[in-house]
């Protein structure tokens, strides 16, 4: 799976897995977002927007850099979900958890609405 | 449009990498018998956590075991039997985790009793697990 890593401004970092996130590639994402929880960073975004399909073990990854971002006082947002990862966090109970915008750019501010 | 007569069979090794494929075939099938969109979602979602569930505790992540899935198509419900041979799992031992607390893991559990209508865990003679999976049509009922 492709994960791409970006910071389009000084301490925010955007996350873009590419793909479904399951249990062979739901490593991969973590891999490459635990390390930037670290003193320093500001801001983790989650670009979801290709994302086709999302499992537990993709949602875990998730809550755990949910917790993360708690422990560090980083903001942590994600953005761009399609109606069938929302599905899957609505049955886990989750979306009023996570800050979720429509997308990456709402998160940077730069787009419209909140 | 016609219904498939007879189980279809879907034999795949213990390996995550052969997850999509389940999900494909369950998508499609439950698109074709016309269950709902949000539907079709989670019962996708459920078999691929209960197949993820049988690599991870009854395979203990060993790749290439099997996993036979066996899909009963009907005129008013999909009924789906993931099959294991791998270690026995005591069925009051599996049940989904708490929703209140904010954690990762045990959610592919409560994900499976969400998503389907009937969830049934049977040990079979000479080892490994039989998971019974039942999605009704909501509208076999008379209801939209």
């Amino acid at each position: 799976m492709k994960v791409d890593v970006q910071e389009p401004r000084p301490r925010i970092y955007v996350v873009a897995p590419h793909g479904d996130v399951d249990m062979g590639s739901s490593p991969e994402v973590r891999k490459a977002l635990a390390p930037l929880f670290r003193k320093g960073t500001v801001h983790v975004i989650v670009d979801l927007s290709h994302v086709p399909y999302m499992d537990s073990s993709g949602i875990a990854t998730l809550i755990e850099g949910f917790q993360l971002s708690q422990k560090g006082a980083i903001r942590f947002t994600l953005a761009g979900m399609n109606p069938s990862v929302e599905a899957a966090f609505d049955l886990a109970h989750l979306k009023d958890v996570f800050e979720v915008v429509p997308v990456v750019e709402v998160a940077l501010g730069e787009g419209g609405g909140a | 449009m016609s219904r498939i007569q007879g189980p279809v069979l879907l034999d795949i090794p213990s390996d995550p990498a052969a997850l999509f494929l389940v999900r494909c075939v369950v998508e499609r099938l439950a698109q074709r018998m016309a269950f709902g969109a949000e539907d079709v979602t989670q019962v996708t979602l459920a078999v691929d956590e209960a197949c993820a569930n049988t690599i991870r505790h009854a395979y203990k992540n060993r790749p290439g075991e099997r996993i036979v899935l066996r899909f009963l198509i009907q005129e008013d419900r999909l009924e789906i039997h993931v099959r294991d041979f791998g270690e026995s799992v005591d069925p009051r031992k599996i049940r989904p985790r708490e929703l209140g607390e904010i954690r990762p893991g045990g959610l592919g559990t409560h994900f499976i009793r969400s998503a389907m209508d009937e969830v049934s865990y049977e040990a079979q003679e000479g080892g490994g697990t039989l998971l019974r999976l039942v999605k009704y049509r909501k509208n076999s009922g008379g209801g939209g």
